[in-house]
């Protein structure tokens, strides 16, 4: 993945960011879990960036919503989690106030919230904390 | 070592002792303590060079990052410390590792490698030296040193594994394959893989096979896989599929390629490169011209995959690539129908990738506008009722509003676009798209203050999205508007840096182009200069970045993606933005050496009052901040400031020309195919009266494209400066006379007309006219070639249409013909406030502030930021 789309997708989306370091990191450490979605041209309109058992950061360009991408991104992390390193469950944290995204993760991917984190982001806003485990009964085919 | 100590080397045993503490100190991190046992030991033997050496190493260790105003004298004072130790020990490998350690802190590579080496030579068994010294050699590219180097480790330390596939790795970069799998499998029958985890040895099997390929031993990398899955090393999924793919690929064997690729796409039917890997090995080549045969078989695939993996867009969308006429006509108008009802904003991003092929874009247009006109009479485009055709008929306008503008049209419709837009609005005025695509057209038709007050309507309808900011601020940037922009951006950036210093910080690309881009159009090169600097700095910084993974990979075993890593590091130049802020900046230094008095700073007295006030207001910042600091009884310790923040020292450089070559060299070397490279590189390299190597610039480009409209323009300005030198030497004279008539054949005159005869695109007419000044053609010529720009049959262009006009004011001394082709440019563009005259320009903006009287942006901006 060229990882510098990915920052740039990261700085247009997300008041979280990082320096390109930190995605070479991911890369270099568990290089089969993060993914990107491109257009018919080659440019990066998503991407996902996880360890393993968590995603440290998800997103999808505004224009290329409604097309199913994070979800698709996220499956594909989370079986690769399993075939490469056998993971029990994956983790997450969002924002308390990004009602789409919890509501992607709790009603179409299973997440549910088992933690919440008084001031995780850096400007004060409380964090819960998600998680899903791969041994369930309706794992992902 | 055999040798005692030469004598200065030698400390009395308390001395040794405390010496010891040092080196344990430093290694914790207990970096006071080491410095005062250092001083303890320079108290009596104020001369021992390793003491020296490693309290330079320790104080510089200490010092915060980034570094603060009071740090950097003791940061100077650690590096002459390190010189110093040099002197009075130059015979220890310490105080050459310690002065290599510090030059690698630098990023100076050179006096690094130097350093090292001395080092080396000093004690060559020296494990922690090595290590750093295989580091810093792959790191700037000493394949062969790294690869002695590391043989050498290994000798040292042959029982850990991780060394034996270091080198491996070091044997693939220094070129050699078969050599690398040789080690692998030596080590294999030598040594089990005793106590690497799952991950590891799944990462190392994969990259070994991966070898295998790039050697071209299919069969033995096929085999390796197969006992790889067998023994549940590695896992079907993902990679491992795929490299069995292009085995089988590239051992013939279509029928199991196809199979595998099949399997692929069941893992993931999303991925293009798997639909395309499995339609060539249906012995489909897909980069040469298809054959009618081809085709049909193409979409028959394509058509069977559509129907497997429904919730896919890929294969459907493919077709639309390899469909044309008739064909094309059904399998678009089926593709916008699912997108318009599903309501998908990036549908016309995703389809107009056709329109590179004008017959395409001439049928998407006719399928959209049946769609309109069928849903304006309220029926659905399907049986299915559910859908509202209301909301269908707004993504239709949004479609088509985009199409009618986009500018592949050769007459672009804005107003029919903002009227469609409108009329969606009517029906959903809270869709941000919506003033997103009204600000599209807007700064399309060249109206960019209304564009940007579009695009802030859009922001404001969300102003949690960071993605409308961001938009906004650009559009806000490209109006000129840099303080408004700064004034959004604020609101996604940390709380305690200025937008541009976080941004900077998070090398934020699109960010450093765009405000540059707004500088320099309003004439602050100084400023622009700076940003695009500031994004070479990005780049360097991405090179940089890799120097801890030459280490961390091979501990972590994650070779393949290290491999990639380097691949991918040897290019990193060639990327767009690295292109485009490079030809920026180099633009600027050849403008400054034309004419070095266009770095004067000209500011008026407003803005020197301005600054003035500025400047006052800082000083009681930093006054009430020193006395907050003195209450407090902290010592107030800020980074270094920044030694050039209005770019001037920057823009006034006494060598230009070299500057602007250190951008080029980059892109001479990755970039060579594109023709611009060559364009470029050739302003600078005239100015330099390097002729020889600005004529073959101008032969690289004429290889890629000889029809290009600038290099018309700059083989007439060579043909020129060369023909009018009296000054050049014979040697160089006699190589132009022969290599000059490839570029031009016929005299210049002729080169000219016949160019201009053909003329037809804005940047032909644009260059056309740059030639006709190198042949001192007269103005009057020079305007008709302009004035062909604002013609009814030429495809409008607010960049040439500027240059051109600019182009004209400074050569034409008549204001009536000055007004002629501005008013005929107006008239092409109505929209376009640069061709408006000053009264209608100050009419413009009373509009614009009567428009958007009541307009909450201000407070909306304070309110959104308390959410």
């Amino acid at each position: 993945m060229d990882i510098r789309q990915a920052t740039n997708a990261n700085l247009l989306n997300l008041p979280e960011n990082y320096t390109f370091k930190y995605y070479l990191y991911h890369a270099l450490t568990w290089p089969e879990l993060s993914y990107v979605a491109v257009d018919p041209r080659g440019r990066i309109v998503g991407y996902i960036l996880a360890k393993i058992g968590h995603v440290t950061s998800i997103s999808v360009l505004r224009p290329y919503r409604r097309l199913g991408l994070a979800n698709k991104l996220m499956k594909q992390s989370q079986e690769a989690m399993v075939a490469h390193y056998n993971a029990s469950h994956i983790t997450l944290h969002v924002r308390k106030s990004n009602r789409a995204a919890i509501s992607l993760y709790r009603d179409t991917l299973g997440f549910e919230v088992h933690a919440m984190e008084k001031g995780y982001y850096a400007d004060g806003e409380d964090a819960y904390g998600m998680r899903y485990l791969f041994n369930k009964p309706e794992t992902i085919a | 070592m055999a040798h005692p100590p030469p004598k200065h080397r030698q400390l009395p045993d308390k001395e040794t002792k405390l010496f010891r503490e040092l080196l344990t100190q430093y290694e914790l991190k207990q970096y006071k303590k080491g410095i005062k046992a250092a001083d303890t030991i320079l108290k009596k033997f104020p001369n021992h060079g390793e003491t020296l050496a490693l309290k330079a190493l320790t104080l510089h260790s200490s010092l915060p990052e980034p570094l603060t105003v009071s740090a950097v004298p003791k940061k100077e004072e650690a590096e002459a410390m390190a010189r110093l130790a040099i002197k009075k020990d130059i015979t220890s490998h310490i105080t050459w590792h310690v002065l290599g350690i510090l030059a690698k802190s630098r990023k100076d590579w050179d006096e690094a490698s130097r350093a090292f080496a001395m080092a080396r030579k000093q004690d060559p068994d020296n494990i922690p030296l090595i290590r750093d010294s295989i580091a810093l050699l792959t790191h700037t590219r000493q394949y062969s040193a790294a690869l002695a180097a590391r043989h050498h480790y290994l000798l040292l330390r042959p029982p850990i594994r991780a060394s034996w596939f270091a080198l491996v790795i070091a044997h693939q970069l220094n070129g050699d394959l078969d050599e690398a799998l040789q080690v692998y499998n030596d080590y294999q029958t030598t040594l089990k893989e005793e106590g690497a985890t799952g991950p590891e040895k799944s990462q190392i099997l994969l990259h070994v096979i991966r070898i295998c390929i790039e050697a071209g031993k299919d069969q033995e990398g096929l085999d390796k896989l197969r006992q790889g899955v067998k023994d549940k090393i590695i896992s079907p999924r993902g990679e491992c599929t795929l490299l069995k793919a292009q085995m089988f690929a590239n051992l013939g064997r279509q029928e199991d390629a196809l199979q595998t690729y099949q399997e692929l796409l069941e893992q993931n039917s999303d991925n293009l490169e798997y639909y395309k890997g499995y339609l060539q090995n249906k012995g489909i080549d897909l980069s040469a011209e298809l054959t009618e045969e081809s085709r049909s078989k193409i979409l028959e695939t394509l058509s069977g995959f559509a129907e497997s993996f429904p919730r896919s867009a890929a294969p459907r969308r493919l077709a639309l690539d390899y469909s044309t006429g008739d064909k094309f006509r059904e399998l678009a108008k089926a593709y916008i129908v699912k997108g318009l009802e599903r309501g998908v904003p990036s549908l016309f991003v995703d389809v107009k990738g056709v329109y590179t092929d004008s017959d395409k874009m001439k049928i998407v247009g006719e399928i959209v506008e049946e769609i309109v006109a069928k849903l304006e009479k309220d029926a659905s485009l399907s049986d299915d009722d559910s859908i509202s055709p209301p909301t269908v008929l707004l993504w239709a306008y949004y479609f088509l509003s985009l199409h009618l503008s986009h500018p592949s049209q050769t007459t672009p419709d804005h107003t029919r676009s903002l009227t469609l837009l409108d009329q969606a609005l009517e029906h959903t005025p809270t869709l941000p798209e919506l003033y997103m695509a009204k600000a599209m057209v807007l700064k399309r038709s060249g109206d960019l203050l209304n564009a940007a007050y579009e695009m802030e309507k859009a922001r404001l309808l969300d102003g949690q999205d960071r993605f409308l900011n961001g938009k906004a601020a650009k559009y806000w940037l490209r109006a000129g508007e840099i303080k408004k922009s700064e004034e959004l951006l604020a609101m996604f950036t940390k709380k305690d840096l200025t937008p541009t210093q976080d941004l900077t910080d998070l090398q934020c690309l699109w960010f450093l182009q765009e405000q540059g881009d707004s500088y320099r159009n309003q004439g602050n090169l100084a400023m622009a200069l700076k940003r695009y600097q500031a994004l070479a700095t990005v780049f360097q910084d991405y090179e940089d970045d890799q120097y801890d993974f030459h280490t961390y990979c091979m501990r972590r075993m994650t070779l393949g993606a290290y491999i990639s890593l380097m691949r991918y590091e040897d290019q990193l130049r060639s990327h767009p933005g690295y292109f485009k802020g490079a030809l920026s900046a180099i633009e600027i230094y050849t403008k400054v050496f034309d004419d070095p008095s266009i770095t004067e700073e000209k500011i008026s007295p407003e803005e020197e009052a301005e600054r003035k006030k500025q400047a006052k207001k800082a000083q009681k910042a930093e006054a009430k901040a020193k006395k907050a600091a003195a209450t407090s009884g902290e010592k107030a310790d800020p980074p270094v400031p920044d030694a050039d923040p209005t770019g001037i020292q920057l823009l006034k450089t006494e060598t230009p020309l070299e500057d602007a070559l250190k951008l080029w060299k980059p892109l001479e070397r990755l970039a060579g195919e594109r023709i611009e490279t060559w364009l470029a590189g050739y302003e600078i390299l005239r100015r330099q009266k390097l002729y020889l190597a600005a004529l073959k610039a101008l032969k690289t480009a004429q290889s890629i494209s000889p029809s290009n409209p600038t290099l018309h323009y700059q083989i007439l300005n060579f043909n020129k400066i060369t023909s009018s030198n009296t000054e050049l030497p014979e040697s160089i004279k006699s190589v132009i006379k022969s290599e000059l008539p490839s570029l031009l054949s016929t005299s210049p005159e002729e080169f000219s007309s016949s160019f201009l005869e053909k003329a037809k695109s804005p940047e032909e007419l644009y260059e056309g006219a740059r030639g006709l000044l190198q042949l001192n053609g007269s103005t009057e010529k020079v305007k008709d070639v302009l004035l062909k720009l604002g013609d009814k049959s030429t495809k409008p262009s607010i960049e040439y249409m500027t240059k051109s006009l600019d182009l004209f004011r400074s050569i034409s001394e008549s204001k009536e013909d000055i007004e002629q082709l501005r008013s005929k440019y107006a008239e092409k563009l109505p929209s376009a406030w640069v061709f408006k005259s000053s009264s209608e320009i100050d009419k413009q903006i009373k509009e614009f502030e009567k428009s958007i009287e009541g307009y909450q942006g201000e407070k909306s901006v304070e309110q959104s930021e308390k959410k």
